[in-house]
């Protein structure tokens, strides 16, 4: 077992654990951060999906070992910010949620969307949901939630 | 319990494979799904592991007067949002998985598992790429068609880590890439056609043609590529590839439409430079 250090949403945390577990068991289990997902299991759902010093990643995917001195971002720690809400709100307003399970993964996906462009055309925006999968195949409504904060940002 | 290390440096790193077996682990995207188990549970590992991908000494891309050097630990992200590598090294990068797998995925451990599948090997076959071997009794320089020798296999020895890869700085006109899969993320390539080549039309110089995903390993014929800038002769290419291809049925494709998409696309990229 290893003391694992690291910054969890905002705070300096350490875990006793091995090496090879995974942050996203960490974040369910030892911090009882149960809003990141476990879908697939292997990378492909994007119900998991953090940040690390501000890259997104598939926790089911990432042993402790590469969280050592790092910065990690679920979606409890994003939804204490403004645009946590901007975006709840488009995904609301949209109706871009259904039974719910692959929204924390979208959520995320939608925040490194908003980091990473300005004005992303369609295809961007779909190449960065590209991992995640909605099991309701609600698709037309979430790609509708992520381009109207894109015209938002247009219209300020 | 599975012994799990984290080494200092580099140099412990080689010392710790000089006297144990171990698993590497660099990104993890494809060991982690390999030893899964039930959620919380620890993975199915067997054997020690010594992880990588925060050694220094790995990561980043360097570029020098004639060559880029790609470090094992450089990840697909760096590669595809590259501001050093030109754009043939850096498209079919970016077409692999999806962007938190690309975060994670590292380049050296794409080349290092060598599945069949595997979509960075065949642009590096295209490129003359060469990768650099280390222990702690010194290193190797191997092609890396030398070094990639079977599905799931390559020249890697047990006390060795694959330091870098080194991609000659060449004069390219263009190129031309394209994998098929079910889908356009996150997906095993049924098949993958990539194609370099200098100048164009009648003053097409040199054409560089890699199949992946195909056969266990990429197919490049050279001969072939020489024959076709004396003859311009697509059909006998074109035909000189379809008759190297030996996969079969699989979960991905049918051996069927995996050749004849092949074929298809190597003649039309070949009409398109030659145009």
């Amino acid at each position: 077992m290893h003391n694992v250090s690291f910054i969890l949403n905002g705070e300096a945390v350490t875990v006793d654990t091995s090496l090879s577990k995974r942050l996203l068991d960490v974040l369910r289990e030892d911090f009882k951060l149960i809003g990141t997902k476990e879908g697939c299991g292997e990378g492909e759902c994007g119900a998991c999906v953090v940040f690390l010093d501000g890259e997104l990643v598939n926790s089911c995917l990432l042993p402790m070992n590469s969280v050592v001195d790092k910065e990690v971002l679920t979606i409890e720690g994003l939804a204490k910010t403004n645009r946590y809400q901007e975006i709840e709100d488009a995904f609301v307003d949209a109706g871009a949620v259904q039974c719910g399970f692959c929204t924390p993964g979208m959520v995320m996906a939608t925040e490194y969307l908003l980091n990473k462009y300005k004005r992303p055309t369609e295809e961007q925006i779909q190449e960065g949901l590209s991992g995640n999968i909605c099991r309701c195949t609600g698709y037309q409504t979430i790609l509708t939630a992520v381009k109207t904060l894109f015209e938002e940002v247009d219209s300020l | 319990m599975i012994k799990n290390i984290r080494p200092d440096n580099y140099q412990h790193l080689l010392t710790l494979i000089d006297q144990e077996t171990f698993y590497v682990f660099a990104g993890g995207t494809d060991l982690m799904i390999r030893k899964r188990q039930w959620q919380g549970a620890e993975r199915r590992f067997d054997k020690p592991i010594v992880y990588i991908s925060h050694l220094r000494e790995l990561q980043g891309i360097r570029e020098f007067n004639d060559h880029y050097e790609i470090m094992a630990c450089a990840t697909q992200t760096d590669v595809a949002e590259s501001t050093i590598l030109p754009e043939y090294v850096k498209e079919p990068i970016s077409k692999m998985a999806t962007p938190p797998i690309r975060n994670l995925a590292t380049i050296g451990g794409n080349v290092v598992n060598d599945a069949s599948v595997g979509d960075s090997i065949p642009l590096f076959f295209a490129l003359n790429a060469e990768v650099v071997l280390r222990s702690v009794h010194g290193t190797r320089q191997l092609k890396m068609h030398e070094f990639i020798i079977g599905k799931y296999k390559t020249a890697l020895a047990q006390n060795e880590i694959l330091e870098k890869i080194i991609v000659p700085k060449e004069e390219i006109d263009g190129f031309h890439y394209r994998k098929t899969g079910l889908r356009k993320a996150s997906i095993l390539s049924k098949l993958s056609v990539y194609m370099l080549y200098k100048g164009r039309g009648k003053k097409l110089e040199d054409i560089r043609v890699v199949v992946g995903a195909v056969n266990d390993i990429p197919i490049r014929l050279r001969t072939a590529e020489k024959s076709f800038l004396e003859n311009r002769d697509v059909d006998k290419l074109v035909d000189a590839y379809r008759q190297q291809m030996n996969g079969k049925d699989d979960k991905r494709s049918t051996k069927e439409y995996r050749e004849e998409i092949t074929c298809r696309l190597i003649e039309y990229f070949l009409g398109e430079v030659l145009s």
